[in-house]
Parts: C-alpha cells; sequence; structure tokens
C-alpha cells in the first residue's frame, strides 16, 4: 500500500470520527438527539433545529445516486489510469449525501436515483474509503 | 455609501492573470475539503453534477446547450474585444469537442482570461455631468443557498436566481415583459439556461424550445450575453456581464450594438445575473438607460 498516490484525507477535529470509523468499515454520522437528524458533513451543531446535543450512529451503507458525472480530464496524476472514472453525490437511506465514486460498473450505465451500497477501498494503513457499486 | 454621503464614487474592479499563471487553477483545485479524495476537483465538475441532476429532473442536456454555445460565439464574433473573435462555431464543432467532465463538453465551458474590468458608480445626479450618459440602477437582489454543495437540493432549481430575481423586479418595478436583452453569468453553459429558467422566461425542461431558432442571438428576440460571454469574450467574474450591460446601455458596442446594428430591439432595460461557488450565491441586477 505504499505505492498510494492520490490525495489523502485531510482529518479534523469534526471529521475525525468519520475516518476512523471508515477504518473499520463502518459509516459514521452524526445524529441529533433532540431533532433526529442525521447531518454530513459533521458539526457542533444541528443545523436543522440548532441543538448541540448530538450522537453518532453507523449507517447501513445504502442509498442511491443522486448525481453523478464521468471525469475524461486528468485534474492529479493519480488518477490518470481510472480515466474515465465516475464521481457521484450518492444518498443513504440515514439521509446524507456523501461525495464518492461509483465503482464496479461502467461509467455509461450510470443513472441518478440507481440503487447503490458500500464498499470499501483499503488504500493505506490508516485509511479505508467508501465508495459504492451497484446493489 | 453613496445614498449616505460617506462617498461619491465606488469603483467596482476585477483584474486577474488566470489565464498565463496557474494561480485561478490551483484556488480551483484545492476547494472542497475531503473531494479530491475521491478525484472530484475544480468547478467544471461540481457544476456538471447540477447539470447532471436537471438532465434527470426535467428535460435538458447538450440539445439545449449547444444553442447557448453557438449563440453566444455569435456574439462574440462581433466584438473585437473577445477571445473568440476569430472562432465560428456551429453545432457539429460544438458536439465534437471533447469531453472534459460528463455530461460537459469542452465548450460548455467558460475561458480563463488575462484581464480585468471596471466600473464606476456614482449618484445619478452627479452622473449627469460625466462624459458618457450614465445607467440607471434600477432594482437589484441577492439570495443565497449557501449550504454545503452535496447537500443542497438546489442544483436542478429553484436556485438563488428564483428569490434574487424577485426581489430585483419588485424594486425596479418592472416584470419580465420589459426585459430587453439580458447578460447572465455564464461559467457554464447550464448556468445560463438554469438563471433564466429560475427568472421566469421559461418553465423547467422548456428551455431547448425557447433557445431554438436563435433566440439569444444577433437577430433575436431576446439577445443573450451580447459580448460573447464568459463562454466566447472573457472571463472577469460577475464584471463580464455586467460591463456589457452598462457598455450596451450607453451605446459604446460598435457592430455588436443591440437596435438596427444587429437587427434586435434596441435596448432600454437590460438584466444581469452574478452567482458564486456552486449555485450557492446569486445577485440579480436591472439597469436601465438614463
Amino acid at each position: 500500500m505504499g505505492d498510494y498516490h492520490k490525495p489523502l484525507p485531510k482529518v479534523n477535529g469534526d471529521s475525525r470520527e468519520f475516518w476512523t470509523g471508515c477504518k473499520r468499515h463502518e459509516l459514521r454520522f452524526q445524529k441529533c438527539k433532540a431533532c433526529g437528524y442525521v447531518r454530513w458533513p459533521a458539526s457542533v451543531i444541528c443545523p436543522k433545529c440548532y441543538s448541540q446535543e448530538t450522537q453518532w450512529i453507523v449507517a447501513r451503507g445504502k442509498g442511491k445516486v443522486y448525481t453523478f458525472v464521468v471525469y475524461h480530464v486528468v485534474y492529479h496524476p493519480g488518477f490518470e489510469k481510472d480515466i474515465p472514472y465516475v464521481v457521484a453525490d450518492v444518498e443513504l437511506e440515514e439521509g446524507p449525501r456523501l461525495l464518492t465514486n461509483i465503482v464496479s460498473c461502467p461509467p455509461d450505465e450510470v443513472i441518478c436515483d440507481m440503487p447503490v451500497q458500500v464498499t470499501w477501498e483499503d488504500i493505506t494503513e490508516e485509511f479505508s474509503l467508501p465508495k459504492f457499486k451497484p446493489v | 455609501m453613496l445614498e449616505s454621503g460617506l462617498c461619491n464614487y465606488v469603483v467596482l474592479s476585477y483584474g486577474h492573470n488566470a489565464f498565463s499563471s496557474d494561480s485561478m487553477r490551483r484556488m480551483l483545485m484545492e476547494r472542497g475539503a475531503d473531494d479530491p479524495v475521491f478525484g472530484h476537483f475544480g468547478a467544471a465538475a461540481g457544476y456538471a453534477l447540477a447539470a447532471r441532476r436537471a438532465m434527470h429532473t426535467f428535460r435538458t442536456g447538450p440539445e439545449t446547450w449547444k444553442q447557448i454555445a453557438v449563440g453566444q460565439r455569435k456574439w462574440a464574433n462581433l466584438n473585437p474585444m473577445a477571445t473568440m473573435v476569430g472562432q465560428k462555431m456551429t453545432f457539429e464543432d460544438y458536439y465534437s469537442s471533447r469531453w472534459i467532465v460528463e455530461p460537459f463538453r469542452l465548450f460548455d465551458a467558460c475561458l480563463m482570461t488575462d484581464g480585468g474590468r471596471a466600473i464606476v458608480i456614482s449618484s445619478a445626479e452627479r452622473a449627469r455631468d460625466l462624459k458618457h450618459p450614465p445607467v440607471l440602477i434600477m432594482g437589484m437582489g441577492q439570495h443565497n443557498p449557501s449550504y454545503d454543495v452535496h447537500q443542497a437540493t438546489h442544483l436542478a432549481g429553484p436556485t438563488g436566481a428564483k428569490r434574487a430575481g424577485e426581489m430585483a423586479f419588485k424594486m425596479a418595478g418592472v416584470t419580465l415583459n420589459d426585459i430587453d436583452a439580458c447578460q447572465i453569468y455564464d461559467c457554464f453553459s447550464y448556468t445560463v439556461e438554469i438563471t433564466l429558467q429560475d427568472y421566469g422566461f421559461f418553465g423547467p425542461g422548456e428551455g431547448e424550445d425557447w433557445f431554438k431558432g436563435g433566440t439569444i442571438e444577433p437577430g433575436g428576440r431576446m439577445p443573450i450575453n451580447t459580448s460573447g460571454g464568459q463562454l466566447s469574450e472573457a472571463y472577469t467574474m460577475g464584471l463580464t456581464p455586467l460591463s456589457e450591460a452598462a457598455m450596451q446601455l450607453m451605446s459604446r458596442c460598435g457592430k455588436r450594438q443591440l437596435g438596427p446594428a444587429t437587427n434586435t430591439k434596441s435596448s432600454e432595460i437590460i438584466l444581469c445575473s452574478d452567482n458564486g461557488a456552486i449555485l450557492q450565491t446569486h445577485s440579480c441586477i436591472i439597469l436601465r438607460r438614463s
């Protein structure tokens, strides 16, 4: 895994719980204890009801493609061999949308609202990435 | 500031060497938290995500966007200042331009420009004595749905253009029927479509028919982006549309001047837009000839 040449997550105090969960192959999000809203990105206050009471939950890893694009241009040399690749916003059953990649599916077969489920890519000792494949 | 007497003149300016340096590209590459982890960079892909959702939500796509790209290019061909003044574009050229981030081709994207613009704003009373006839601000509005873009519900409209437009029309005391031409922020072709749709020029998915037949081109019934816009003249942020509206209303546009020179209606009132991030901020301003 020492030959991984793509950008790595820039972990901060807000996102640490998420990326630590990913290492264990768990998709963790904050759920507001007051109104139940599940949110992403992580924040100290619920954007719906402004409560600071929160708990972390593990999402089931199922959702659908809200929208997607197909990259034909190399913006970063680490992705050169992946062209054409799919970047998507996946809407999870619990509510949050996650920016990710659709894998195990030819780019021209991806459509909006298609059901997908998480699949894990272990990239370094420290990080695993949640990607999604067709159900 | 002008009305309260804090100052007499305000200069609104922008300048950048975005074409010859990498500063704009680097700024765009480094936005968006952990997006680069998944190979997601820049602004084109962000707007492409919005455009794809719009293709799914209502009927739009390249058949609509080609008319924006080609129509604006015809205006640029009349503008000696435009980057693309000497280069024609046909629908075939549009379709054969390479994919950048699908559903966007190269010709759906704006230019990178070395250049700048400036506009001087003063009171109407003071402006009366200046060298050029002034242009009057009739109304303006802003609306900024600026939450995390990946959670956004506005990608396929209504964007901030809807409420910003309503505010501007109310302040100006005019309606869509009074608008003679538009200068629309056009970082990407789809931006023009969704902005006009949210202002109410046509319903969701009716854009393809509305644009068809040269509506926005020289000779058309609703000229749009008469300098060539950011797609074909120059990218100077919101000052590309705003400066063109002011120049048109001052009758300083030469071969591309609205009126008899371009077989279009002479313009009294022009609508302008600006937006930021991925459709996350929006400004609308309505200008009138003095």
